[in-house]
């Protein structure tokens, strides 16, 4: 029997640190890893804790991340509770395995630690590698601070193994700004968080080898697309199981967390959408437009996956102007949060003036009075009435304006 | 690869994960729909291997090399008390015809051998070649 | 353990592995994973790396498998199998498994995904020392795709990557040696083995599944498609491969014991196993004798080598 960890009313902790207790207070089966800059201390931590006598299950130190998530869908398939971290390449050379973990319906949780894409290499936060993941039919969680990443990664379990949804689900953290970043993180004691959790559930599992099944099987042109819609549907009908997990751990810590979050949209006339730690800085630069009488509030999808376009529509429905940020490069098109935001108003009959930034590639600092350049802009956009703005601008970059219209 | 008409469902009504268990009941070891034991492949067949027991010695050659699992054996006990598999005939549903029961049977007039697949099994048996004669295995 | 004697008791094993699977007619596959699979009463968890066995015998709504059975990718039998093994150890020390009996895991792949993209997964899992037996299906190229080139694929063989033709004799490259190879990670145990001696698979498949940890059999997997030969010699085949020691029969301990499984009684010359297949009968052709020495001269070589490795007991 592990041994329980005492823990302090208040830790300081890291993004990494931070997901490293969540797993660990899950009481996860087999965790399968490589480490992988900056998800590493994550696995370390874990190491760390499993060394100290603190964690009963499995821990298999596979020779690449392909091999991590194949462990993963293995353990997964045999039955018991299953959990990763991984960034960046390591994510890219799992994705083949992220489809088969999502098309079996296994409910494995990964916490990511977002960071860049080479070439040419980088070892700092953006979201290509979440990006990369969006349409491996996983769950994607936005952690925007350590206590999120704990939070969230709790979450995680609950969300993904309850028997309404039984599909894979991601935390992600930025990397370094979160993953490194030490900040007063509030845990809940071993024993809550465990029963926040509870036991798993198991189903069809492997290992019950006196009901022998198979996983895995070939689908060809008859079959794959039932079996893609039915698990379609699984991920679009997981909202309100989200949403009552995030009320339970409200019922439980007070802490609130909804599938998307605003800032002073109330009254806002603007908005900024954004992903990630730059939320925070946006609600700082969202506070200082104000003081100039900038009626701006900031959006956030706290899930990225399934994407919550109808509730985005009702929060943007009064506001004239709509700055979306991404932290990816498109690579010849707009950043995905202008394509589901566009998407999402249109749907829904309405219309703003809509831009992109592309913003914090490979960790490029983003700061306050970037965000109030954007909120400028926008703001123009809406005075205008028409879009006098680019397209698509870059945040920060170094050398002539680049934006393409 | 077509799938028969009456398993095919809808996309609502799936395998969920496209999971397929092997049993029905695993308690009877009764084998589900899902098994390929219910699966035909007996239309790959050209030529069938007929089965003539009065010359089988039960070496269980065929048994042990049949890629189809088709050899039926029946569990018998010798009068020393061992258990023994005796051959007694071909799963029709799933042997493809390859052949490789008639090559592996040691026994000098083979008792396996392949007909064309629409020869009656009493027939085949009527022309199964005799000890005399100059044999065409 | 189960007693395998003779084939009258063992032909009582009711199969795990049935029909109404798609494998070609007079495949060799089946009657390897048939003998490794009916070696053992254990309950068993099966992963498959992608490639004829898998394509094969679970196409939905279809399974052939009696054993808990999966499949994810190609190069990924080995982490697969590592993943549901470790969790059966974690579940076992939490008290938590679903049932009481002796559980077995086994990865099957073809030489493609064991050779080739599955080797860094099958290093690494038997480098973890996860308690596994892996038995690759090696038909010496990838038959599922139409037959291209492996790094099994031995010299002068046609492939469709390595296709004979005007000034082309076929492969250039000799076939690897998994077998050493995976006897070099240590592995208590490693076998080759070939369906033809249906005994000596079995025997080795339950020493493998009995020995804890990592466990390796290269079966060779005669292939009528691809090789080249007629559905029903297909076990007269895999006898012509080890009758003439291009296909020797061994196993090795701990990577330091070898033993010669079994010894023809008189060697035939590497030309009859040659000669029986289409995919080296360009070989005969005037002009290539060399290759046709060239084979007897490595064969005979390796057959000496395994011969002095096993007399000095290494």
């Amino acid at each position: 029997m592990a041994e329980k960890y005492q823990l302090k009313k208040t830790e300081v902790w890291d993004g990494n640190m931070a997901a490293a207790h969540a797993l660990r207070q899950a009481q996860v089966d087999v965790v399968a890893a490589y480490p992988i800059t900056p998800s590493t201390p994550i696995v370390q931590n874990y190491a760390q804790f499993l060394a100290d006598g603190y964690i009963d299950g499995e821990f298999v130190m596979v020779e690449s991340e392909h091999s991590a998530m194949s462990a993963c869908v293995g353990a997964s398939a045999a039955g018991g509770r299953v959990a990763t971290a991984t960034s960046s390449q390591g994510y890219a050379l799992m994705v083949e395995v992220l489809y088969q973990a999502s098309g079996m319906r296994l409910p494995i949780v990964m916490t990511v630690v977002n960071r860049a894409l080479a070439s040419p290499l980088n070892i700092h936060g953006d979201h290509s590698d979440l990006y990369l993941g969006r349409d491996a039919g996983w769950i994607h969680l936005i952690c925007n601070n350590p206590q999120e990443a704990y939070d969230l990664t709790l979450c995680a379990f609950k969300i993904a193994e309850d028997e309404r949804v039984r599909l894979p689900v991601t935390t992600n953290q930025d990397g370094f700004l979160v993953s490194h970043t030490a900040q007063v993180v509030h845990p809940l004691d071993d024993d809550t968080a465990y029963k926040f959790i509870g036991d798993y559930k198991p189903l069809n599992p492997m290992l019950d080898t006196e009901n022998p099944v198979t996983y895995g099987a070939q689908t060809e042109e008859e079959w794959h697309f039932e079996h893609k819609a039915n698990q379609h549907k699984a991920i679009m009908d997981s909202f309100p199981v989200i949403e009552e997990v995030f009320q339970q751990f409200k019922d439980l810590t007070g802490r609130e967390y909804k599938t998307i979050e605003t800032y002073k949209m109330d009254d806002a006339e603007i908005a900024l959408i954004v992903m990630g730690s730059t939320y925070e800085t946006a609600m700082v630069a969202v506070d200082e437009a104000r003081k100039k009488g900038i009626k701006v509030g900031v959006v956030m999808p706290r899930v990225f996956r399934p994407f919550p376009y109808n509730q985005l529509a009702e929060i943007l429905k009064n506001v004239k102007a709509i700055a979306t940020l991404d932290r990816s490069a498109p690579m010849g098109t707009t950043g995905a949060l202008y394509n589901e935001t566009a998407g999402a108003l249109m749907a829904n009959g309405q219309s703003a003036i809509l831009t992109n930034y592309i913003y914090g590639l490979g960790g490029r600092d983003t700061t306050v009075e970037h965000l109030l350049q954007v909120i400028e802009e926008t703001q123009q956009n809406a005075e205008a009435g028409k879009r006098v703005t680019p397209l698509q601008g870059f945040i920060n970059l170094r050398g002539p304006k680049l934006s393409f219209n | 690869m077509a799938t028969p008409k009456e398993m095919l469902t809808t996309w609502d009504k799936i395998q969920f994960g496209a999971v397929l268990p092997s049993f029905e009941d695993p308690k009877t070891k009764k084998r589900s729909k899902f098994h390929s034991y219910n699966y035909k492949v007996a239309d790959w067949r050209v030529e069938k291997p007929v089965f003539n027991p009065d010359l089988c010695i039960n070496c269980d050659f065929c048994w042990v090399w049949c890629p189809d699992s088709c050899i039926l054996v029946e569990e018998v006990t010798t009068k020393r008390g061992k258990k023994q598999a005796k051959m007694v005939g071909i799963d029709y549903d799933h042997c493809k015809g390859c052949g490789v029961c008639v090559d592996v049977c040691p026994t000098p007039i083979k008792s396996l051998l392949m007909f064309p697949e629409h020869t009656p099994i009493e027939e085949a048996l009527a022309q199964w070649p005799k000890k005399e004669d100059k044999k065409k295995d | 353990m189960k007693k395998i004697t003779n084939l009258k008791e063992f032909a009582c094993t009711p199969d795990r592995f049935l029909g109404g699977h798609r494998l070609c007619p007079g495949c060799a596959h089946s009657m390897i994973v048939r003998e490794v699979v009916n070696a053992t009463d254990d309950d068993l968890v099966v992963s498959t790396a992608t490639g004829c066995l898998e394509v094969c015998s679970a196409i939905y709504p279809y399974t052939s498998w009696d054993v808990s059975w999966i499949h994810i990718g190609f190069e990924n039998a080995a982490a697969a199998i590592s993943g549901a093994e470790a969790m059966h150890k974690a579940l076992k020390r939490k008290g938590k498994l679903y049932t009481d009996r002796p559980v077995k895991f086994v990865a099957f792949g073809g030489d493609g995904g064991t050779y080739d993209i599955g080797f860094q997964a099958l290093s690494g899992a038997t480098e973890r020392g996860h308690d596994f037996l892996y038995v690759c299906l090696d038909n010496e190229g990838y038959m599922n795709t139409g037959g291209q080139r492996s790094s099994s694929t031995p010299i002068g063989a046609h492939t469709t990557t390595s296709p004979r033709g005007r000034v082309s004799y076929g492969e250039k490259q000799k076939k690897k040696d998994i077998t050493m190879i995976m006897a070099a990670h240590g592995s208590p145990y490693v076998a080759t083995a070939c369906p033809s001696y249906w005994k000596d698979l079995a025997v080795k498949a339950q020493k493998a599944l009995e020995t804890e940890g990592p466990t390796f059999i290269n079966a060779l997997s005669p292939c009528t498609t691809e090789w080249k030969f007629k559905p029903e010699e297909t076990v007269r085949i895999g006898e012509l491969a080890v009758e003439s020691c291009a296909f020797p029969l061994y196993e090795i301990e701990n990577g330091t014991k070898l033993r010669i499984t079994y010894r023809p009684k008189k060697k035939i010359p590497v030309k009859e196993y040659l000669g029986a297949q289409g995919r080296f009968s360009h070989l005969f052709k005037k002009g290539n004798e060399w290759i046709l020495d060239l084979w007897q001269k490595q064969v005979d070589e390796y057959w000496d080598y395994l011969q002095r490795r096993e007399e000095c007991g290494v």
